[in-house]
């Protein structure tokens, strides 16, 4: 967590003074295949660019075949791709062959933008013969030619050092604590009460809660950025998506806990852990998580949880079913789901990259 | 099989299963899933260090899920600290973009080749590769199986009649791949070529011919543009017996030929002279029938297929100027259909708005249909620069490279069946009231398809159509299309690619030939060459794994039993001089 600390002040305003070099020639160019085309979209307008027109298509016998509709000799290219639900290995193989189709045209350098790392959560041998397929996904996109990767809220920023090439992690924390600070609680940025702000909390209605001990560190991060006290839930798991035992380490008793972790995918963990404070005498639960891939039964689940409040980040396409299924009529209980926009972190870091600015300033101050 | 470990990938279990029963094992245990989000995941069930790992997966419907699984059961055994990995795939993948088709494409099958290897694949083996340049993507070794001899031995034992028949190419481009089937059995060859309309009328010089000038200069050079009734006739009355004409010459041309038919080593080593005659058999058009005569030895070594005949024949104009002396006039003729919206139709048909095609930039196929997804069409300068009537025919090349025979039927496939086009369909040959094998190497689409057979038999007359491919792909409804085809009357793959069980129960016309054998051989000789390497035998030692790929390109062959036999007693042999 030093790089939250330590690096303030290396950075400069957001949209301050660019450097002015032989870079200027070239311009970036951004591509994005099928799996997340709004938040590209939302991305190049913030950069103030159009898309790059890009066909990206399928034979009849489901290969995915990829032509670029315009020059990218010498260019600065920028390629977003997400992972979309149960379409994830199409989309891994839209985004490679549009690597290797901007290599073989001769562009400058080409960065692949991977607001969430497919198969993030494949990164050790938990079991003997089980394969490392994050490393696998970094070899195979240094090997279509990527020069480097974005991403956000990496599963284990080990994962970086699977790349020889550069990986600028960013954090979607800062995004969350502008939320928190807007939407629950009154501190404002010199930690003074703001009593201005009605229906908001104080300090000490709020506790930060981490699901599970890996997330303990993201958790307690956040909870000194906003100087709030902190609980962790040990869980014991058996098999991945499902969770068996949680135990409470922490005092939640008559206070908003709020759950903070970098994926929902079942929301399994959340339910669970929402139903572990509840029953330790929390007042409220919100739980607010990067990665919200809401796969499986996920809604289902959602609906029938203590949840008051599923707040997620637009790293990964919700499709509107499902959105439409978690919504709650005004006045009655129920989990709704709210979404922070990050394409303008997304876009500042492509314009950092580009310029050769300083993208830690990134890590600890959110852009507006 | 001790120390090997067969793992089969989701895509075709059932080949997995056929392969293991013929090397007497069973699948290694292994979990194959996905996770919620979709994520592939990969559990090896059982141990596999120092073990040779072979992976079996082709292509399936859903491709890149396939693609990912192989990569990460790679990974997985890699891992897992396996001696040696080797994937096995009768179907390569994304084996079509093997080359920039517009500017700015991806060539996709270098990259998986190059996915491969870091994924940390050690051998590869694979049937009928679209292009056999591909194996120059790989930095390991690529065994590369020819499923042609298995085709010819189905057509010796179940077509009747089958030495009166003709091999036709479906499109100019796979002439090469097909020419060697049509030597192996000996018989004559056609081929059907689909272009777009340059000129309503075909006149005698620029029209079809210039075409195949720039693809076979000597087989056309005097063509003459026939009425399907003149040159059905002129044919018939001309040519009585070609098979048995064409068996005389040999006959008579045998001794001249002892030397390279009675030496197959030195054919398969690209020696000198005998290689000469060799390389000028696969000459695409009537003409063969003559140059087959000057140049094959009868008694063709089995490892036919392998032999390099690859050597364009322009590049010799002097030997084909002498030969054509001997031309057989009649043979030489050229009909054309057109061809509108994928089906024959006759001369006075109406042509569709095509008034300002011609030679203009609206002919390049990929590009054409490139620019209007985009919505601007004609707006790239790179484009309209190089476009001229010779580069016209060549639109697959950004930067003007040489006319690649390989892979022109997908992007023909697109035109076929666009309604604003016309196409002309072009036959050169004999096939009336003959059987023909309508050959390529993969039956994805059926326009193409549909389209020759249409053209063989409403105008060539051909008697019966077997379309003849070894990857059977057939993509979204082209095998229902060719079963209402009246043209078609049989349509013969092989297992390298999964056909679902009930397409397979509801065609009549599909013919499935079992490629589990030939993969079971190549596995098992890759295993046991390995272990020969191991025995300290030096100079097995020192060709490494290229020592033993000319020996599994023998498998197959129809005399596969005398060479597994040799191999075993080399094998032992070996074996036996390591303990001693």
């Amino acid at each position: 967590m030093f790089a939250y600390d330590s690096l303030h002040d290396e950075g400069t305003s957001i949209g301050g003074p660019t450097k002015q070099s032989a870079m200027a020639t070239n311009s970036i160019k951004l591509l994005t295949g099928n799996s997340h085309p709004q938040l590209a979209k939302a991305v190049a307008d913030r950069l103030g660019i159009e898309l790059t027109k890009i066909m990206v298509l399928q034979y009849s016998n489901q290969e995915t075949s990829v032509t670029i509709g315009e020059s990218v000799r010498d260019e600065d290219v920028f390629i977003l791709q997400s992972t979309r639900p149960n379409d994830i290995n199409d989309g891994l193989m839209e985004l490679l062959i549009m690597i290797n189709a901007c290599k073989t045209a001769s562009a400058r350098r080409i960065t692949a933008i991977l607001p969430n790392f497919p198969y993030a959560r494949q990164d050790k041998k938990d079991k003997s013969r089980a394969p490392i397929t994050a490393k696998l996904m970094a070899n195979m996109l240094q090997t279509a030619g990527c020069n480097h990767i974005i991403t956000m809220d990496l599963h284990a920023s080990q994962i970086q050092g699977f790349f020889n090439v550069p990986v600028d992690n960013l954090y979607a924390e800062p995004s969350a604590v502008k939320w928190i600070r807007e939407n629950l609680i009154h501190v404002s940025e010199g930690g003074r009460e703001d009593r201005n702000k009605e229906n908001h909390l104080g300090r000490n209605d709020c506790v930060i809660v981490s699901p599970d001990a890996g997330g303990a560190k993201r958790a307690t991060s956040m909870a000194d950025r906003l100087d709030l006290p902190f609980a962790l839930i040990h869980k014991e798991r058996q098999r991945p998506n499902e969770v068996s035992r949680m135990t409470l380490v922490g005092d939640v008793k008559d206070r908003t806990a709020i759950l903070v972790d970098d994926m929902a995918d079942t929301c399994g963990t959340l339910a669970k852990a929402a139903d572990t404070l509840v029953k330790h005498g929390a007042k409220d639960v919100v739980a607010l998580v990067t990665h919200g891939i809401l796969s499986g039964k996920a809604v289902q689940i959602l609906k029938e949880s203590c949840l008051s409040k599923l707040v997620i980040t637009n790293t990964v396409p919700v499709s509107e079913e499902k959105l439409d299924a978690l919504k709650v009529p005004d006045g009655e209980k129920g989990c709704r789901i709210e979404t922070i926009d990050i394409s303008p972190v997304l876009a500042e870091a492509c314009r950092r990259t580009h310029n050769g600015e300083s993208v830690s300033f990134l890590f600890s101050h959110t852009v507006v | 099989m001790r120390g090997v470990k067969i793992f089969s990938g989701r895509s075709h279990p059932s080949l997995a299963e056929a392969i293991c029963e013929r090397l007497g094992t069973s699948p290694a245990k292994c979990d194959l899933g996905n996770f919620s989000n979709g994520e592939t995941s990969v559990q090896i069930g059982t141990s596999i260090r120092n073990q040779d790992v072979f992976i079996v997966q082709s292509g399936s419907r859903k491709i890149n899920d396939s693609v990912m699984e192989l990569l990460i059961m790679i990974a997985a055994c890699k891992g897992g600290s396996a001696k040696s990995i080797t994937a096995v795939m009768p179907y390569f993948p994304y084996s079509r973009q093997s080359k920039k088709k517009s500017h700015r494409g991806a060539i996709t099958a270098r990259m998986l080749a190059n996915l491969m290897s870091v994924a940390g694949v050690d051998h590869v083996i694979t049937v009928d590769l679209h292009a056999s340049q591909m194996q120059g993507f790989f930095g390991k070794p690529v065994d590369n199986l020819f499923a042609e001899p298995l085709i010819a031995r189905w057509i010796v034992s179940n077509v009747p009649g089958w030495r009166g028949a003709v091999v036709v190419s479906k499109n100019a481009g796979g002439t090469k791949r097909v020419t060697s089937l049509a030597d192996a059995l000996k018989l004559n060859f056609a081929i059907v070529s689909t272009d777009k309309v340059r000129n309503q009328q075909h006149t005698d010089g620029m029209g079809s011919s210039m075409f195949f000038e720039s693809l076979e200069p000597q087989s056309v050079r005097p063509v003459r543009t026939l009425s399907d009734d003149e040159a059905g006739n002129e044919a018939e009355n001309a040519t009585p017996e070609p098979v048995s004409r064409g068996q005389t010459c040999v006959r008579s041309c045998h001794p001249v030929n002892g030397v390279s038919g009675a030496s197959p080593a030195q054919n398969a080593h690209g020696a000198g002279a005998p290689l000469r005659f060799v390389s000028s058999v696969p000459a695409s058009s009537p003409l063969v029938r003559n140059t087959r005569a000057d140049s094959v030895s009868p008694p063709q070594p089995p490892n036919r297929p392998n032999q390099v005949n690859t050597e364009p024949s322009a590049r010799r104009p002097s030997e084909y100027e002498s030969a054509e002396e001997y031309n057989d006039e009649r043979a030489r003729e050229v009909i054309t259909g057109r061809l509108i919206h994928g089906h024959i139709v006759d001369d006075d048909y109406p042509s569709p708005a095509i008034s300002g095609m011609s030679a203009s930039i609206a002919t390049l196929p990929g590009e054409r249909h490139v620019q209007d997804a985009m919505g601007n069409p004609a707006h790239d300068p790179m484009m309209s620069s190089f476009v001229s009537t010779v580069s016209s025919l060549q639109p697959d090349h950004a930067l003007g490279g040489s006319f690649d025979p390989a892979a022109t039927s997908d992007e023909e496939e697109e035109g076929i069946r666009n309604p604003e086009l016309e196409h002309t369909i072009t036959l050169v040959g004999h096939v009336k009231d003959k059987t023909v094998f309508l050959v390529d190497d993969m039956i994805d689409k059926s326009g193409s398809w549909i389209a020759a057979a249409e053209t063989v038999v409403k105008k060539g007359g051909a008697k019966r159509v077997y379309c003849i491919a070894t990857h059977g792909l057939l993509g979204d409804e082209s095998l229902e299309e060719m079963e209402e085809c009246d043209c078609i009357d049989y349509i013969v793959i092989t297992n390298s690619f999964p056909i679902a069980p009930h397409r397979l129960r509801h065609s009549k016309k599909l013919v499935v030939i079992d490629l589990s054998n030939l993969l079971s051989e190549a596995i098992r000789r890759n295993h046991h060459g390995d272990l020969m390497y191991e025995g300290g035998n030096c100079q097995q030692a020192s060709s490494g794994v290229f020592g033993n790929q000319p020996c599994v390109k023998f498998i197959g062959d129809s005399n596969t039993t005398l060479t597994t036999d040799l191999s075993c007693k080399t094998y032992i042999t070996r074996q036996a001089a390591s303990l001693d």
